[in-house]
């Protein structure tokens, strides 16, 4: 299916460089290694248990299995001259610089800098963006006319609160609304935001993580997502964060309240000690960065549509919990409907066209205004919550197709990294690009990965 | 009185004539006497043929025949009859669209049995080779004499009669759309292609402040910076193709469907030449896909007619006859034989 030319191992070449903190050998299990005294999603097990396995890590080594599914091989293990291991690379790009985004660049392919605590490797990224990056020898994007139209908006929201800047990225599969959240924030981390990424939120609701019932809240609260997100915020922002601290009392279960003046990093690491108070600590955390006007916050979701959809959680009654029921997703969607804000930021979110479990539902689609596919007349019902949470949501349309010059710096950067198969010519651009409606996964993964002509 | 009796000096006259021959009259005295034709109890024929069971057709006939006896000699006089054997074949072979029996029976006014009928068209056929040999020689007003005669006896319909089996050109709109079909197994495309059209240069007048750079100016920065010389800032024309009003990539999502409508423009070499607007319907995805392509080839075919060679080599103009073989009676299928049973 996927031609693998010379790509592989220049990955592996880079893995090789920066193994201890490339991202893209670790294991981005969204379950870490658990700790004595946390909570522990018991695995299911056989009516033969595995010898000389701890039960605890069954399920661990599973999901490392699966996440790692497609790794490219390092270079000592090919010696072969036709993996050309000392060839070096063609593909030069410039560095992704907040400063030089202008109309000037457009349609230029920039690569995304490389950072101890870059966004992207803290917080993970989408499935298709990760193998990506690892047949690339660099992650990078290329800068189309949208890109800075999104970053016009982050620059006009960065002294407004985050009520006013409630964007949603929309277009057809495969238009590049994820790379665009991506370029959005690597900007606003190079700007020195503050910002928290959930690159998968379909894995808020699609019970992979634990939930129990909280009854204080009265909701389902996640606490190990929200205890793996304030370890990722805290490693993303630290430098930010301990120039801030707390303005008011903060009162967390089964402690003695957090008194204002508290530095954040203290607020956090109280979260991080005990898993069970993460949502509250982290519900705490977000309040606490809407009120300072030191740093503007970046709130950025993928699979947007998913926070409207009904999970695939069961209460006691075997029904469907809706997703504002669960403690990440109403978070989420409180800061998406303008219900708690930023004194300063935005709200940004990619809805995922290509997802069949949790597809674009109604309310989220009336809101946007965008087609229907579906009956949508007054007899249709539609859940007033969601129609609330999905009030004043703004839509960027992003285009459907590349223009041409955007494509040709696809095509360039996928050529220079020479994993095109067939042999990189104008005509070979023309008819993938003609294939493809100049659409930017078609024109890639269908037209250039996968084909091969003389 | 007796009235019967006859006047007393008509007693001497016979009515009956007894002389045998007339008296003598010299020809002199003659001359200021005007005598008049006598009138014949029977009217001179006014056909040879009059007296045969067909004149009018025979008439007819003769006059064609006529006519092709003075074709044959001006011809002659000409030295082209006889014509040599090598000359003969030379010459285009010709269908004739004469009219049929009935038709031609109207025209001759007779109604004509098929021996007739065969032997007008004989000397028909034989004018129109002279017609044939004429417009081969140039001459032009023979030819266009013997035209004048066989036309009318050419069917209404002839150009559509000797069309038949060809394949009809390509019409072209006003606005210089082809339009064509295309089939495979059970689909059915139509295919309308038009040149894709440059817009017009926006920023002609800030360049023209420009001066002109030259040639000296252009092999220097072409050596000195060769990446970004080589970038001409013409924009690149791409092929919009829309089949039932969806992009090509919506439409069908199976990259070989794809490849299968883009392959005839990519041979062609006319990729961003020509923008294409498809319907199709019946069949399936892979049928569709082949329909369109078929009608892209033949539309591009009219187009440009130097690119009819590359697509008949390349078997696109041709229509796949391959179809569904039917089921037999005793096979499973069209060719599966029911498992065989030793007893």
């Amino acid at each position: 299916m996927l031609t693998l030319s010379v790509r592989c191992q220049r990955v592996s070449c880079q893995l090789l460089a920066s193994s201890s903190t490339s991202p893209l050998a670790q294991t981005r299990s969204y379950a870490t290694q658990p700790k004595k005294g946390q909570i522990v999603k018991q695995a299911s097990q056989g009516f033969k248990g595995k010898k000389n396995t701890p039960s605890g890590q069954m399920e661990h080594a599973k999901k490392d299995k699966k996440m790692m599914a497609f790794q490219p091989l390092p270079a000592s293990q090919l010696p072969h001259p036709l993996f050309e291991s000392d060839c070096p690379d063609t593909l030069a790009l410039q560095s992704f610089h907040p400063e030089m985004l202008t109309r000037v660049v457009e349609s230029q392919a920039l690569k995304f800098p490389h950072n101890e605590n870059d966004p992207f490797r803290i917080f993970g990224l989408p499935r298709n963006i990760l193998v990506e990056f690892r047949l690339l020898s660099k992650p990078c994007s290329v800068i189309r006319s949208v890109t800075i139209d999104a970053i016009s908006k982050l620059d006009a929201a960065s002294d407004k609160n985050s009520k006013e800047s409630r964007v949603v990225l929309t277009g057809p599969q495969g238009c590049g609304k994820s790379y665009l959240l991506l370029q959005a924030l690597q900007y606003c981390n190079a700007r020195d935001w503050l910002v928290l990424y959930i690159p998968r939120a379909t894995n808020l609701v699609n019970s992979t993580t634990a939930y129990t019932y909280d009854m204080r809240t009265r909701t389902y609260s996640q606490p190990i997502f929200a205890y793996q997100t304030l370890q990722r915020f805290l490693k993303v922002n630290a430098p930010r964060l301990e120039q801030l601290r707390t303005q008011t009392e903060i009162e967390i279960e089964r402690r003695p309240p957090v008194p204002p003046g508290t530095p954040l990093v203290e607020l956090i690491n109280i979260g991080l000690k005990d898993q069970g108070h993460a949502p509250t600590v982290l519900g705490a955390v977000l309040e606490e960065i809407g009120k300072q006007t030191i740093f503007p916050v970046l709130l950025a979701v993928d699979d947007f549509q998913a926070l409207y959809c009904k999970s695939h959680y069961r209460d006691q009654h075997f029904s469907a919990i809706k997703s504002y029921h669960l403690s990440m997703p109403r978070l989420l969607l409180e800061y998406a409907s303008g219900q708690k804000s930023f004194a300063r930021g935005a709200v940004f979110g990619a809805l995922s066209m290509s997802n069949t479990t949790f597809p674009l539902p109604l309310e989220l689609r009336e809101a946007l205004s965008l087609e229907h596919d579906r009956p949508y007349g007054s007899y249709v019902k539609r859940q007033p919550e969601l129609v609330e949470y999905a009030h004043g949501l703004e839509r960027l349309a992003v285009p459907a197709s590349l223009s041409v010059p955007e494509a040709a710096s696809v095509f360039e950067v996928w050529m220079k990294d020479r994993a095109v198969p067939s042999k990189p010519n104008d005509e070979l651009f023309l008819a993938k690009y003609s294939e493809a409606s100049g659409n930017a996964r078609a024109f890639v993964w269908k037209g250039l990965l996968s084909s091969m002509s003389a | 009185m007796n009235v019967l009796r006859r006047p007393s000096g008509l007693s001497k006259f016979r009515f009956y004539s007894t002389q045998t021959t007339r008296p003598f009259v010299p020809p002199a005295s003659l001359n200021h006497f005007d005598f008049r034709q006598r009138q014949r109890e029977k009217p001179r024929p006014t056909s040879p043929a009059f007296y045969t069971a067909r004149p009018e057709f025979y008439d007819q006939l003769s006059s064609l025949e006529s006519a092709l006896q003075h074709a044959k000699t001006a011809l002659t006089s000409c030295h082209l009859l006889p014509l040599p054997q090598f000359a003969r074949e030379a010459l285009p072979p010709r269908v004739n669209a004469w009219v049929d029996k009935r038709e031609l029976g109207l025209k001759l006014r007779s109604t004509l049995t098929t021996s007739r009928y065969r032997r007008v068209v004989l000397v028909l056929n034989e004018l129109e080779t002279y017609r044939a040999i004429a417009e081969k020689a140039g001459i032009a007003e023979l030819q266009e004499g013997i035209r004048g005669i066989t036309e009318l006896f050419e069917r209404a319909d002839a150009a559509t009669m000797l069309a038949r089996g060809k394949a009809k050109p390509v019409k072209f709109d006003e606005y210089g759309r082809s339009y064509t079909l295309g089939k495979r197994k059970t689909s059915s495309a139509r295919v309308w292609i038009v040149p894709v059209q440059q817009p017009p240069a926006d920023k002609s007048t800030a360049s023209q402040s420009i001066p002109a750079a030259t040639e000296t100016d252009t092999a220097l920065t072409a050596l000195l910076d060769p990446i970004s010389s080589s970038k001409s800032n013409e924009p690149v024309s791409v092929s919009q193709i829309l089949v039932n009003n969806t992009p090509l990539s919506t439409y069908f999502p199976i990259p070989a469907d794809r490849a299968r409508v883009i392959h005839p423009i990519k041979l062609a070499g006319l990729l961003g030449a020509y923008n294409i607007f498809a319907i199709v319907r019946g069949g399936g995805t892979s049928g569709q896909s082949g329909a369109v392509a078929h009608g892209i080839a033949k539309g591009l075919a009219a187009h440009e007619p130097a690119v009819a060679t590359i697509l008949r080599k390349a078997k696109l103009l041709r229509r796949d006859p391959r179809m569904v073989e039917r089921k037999k009676p005793g096979l499973a299928k069209a060719r599966k034989r029911y498992a065989w049973v030793k007893r």
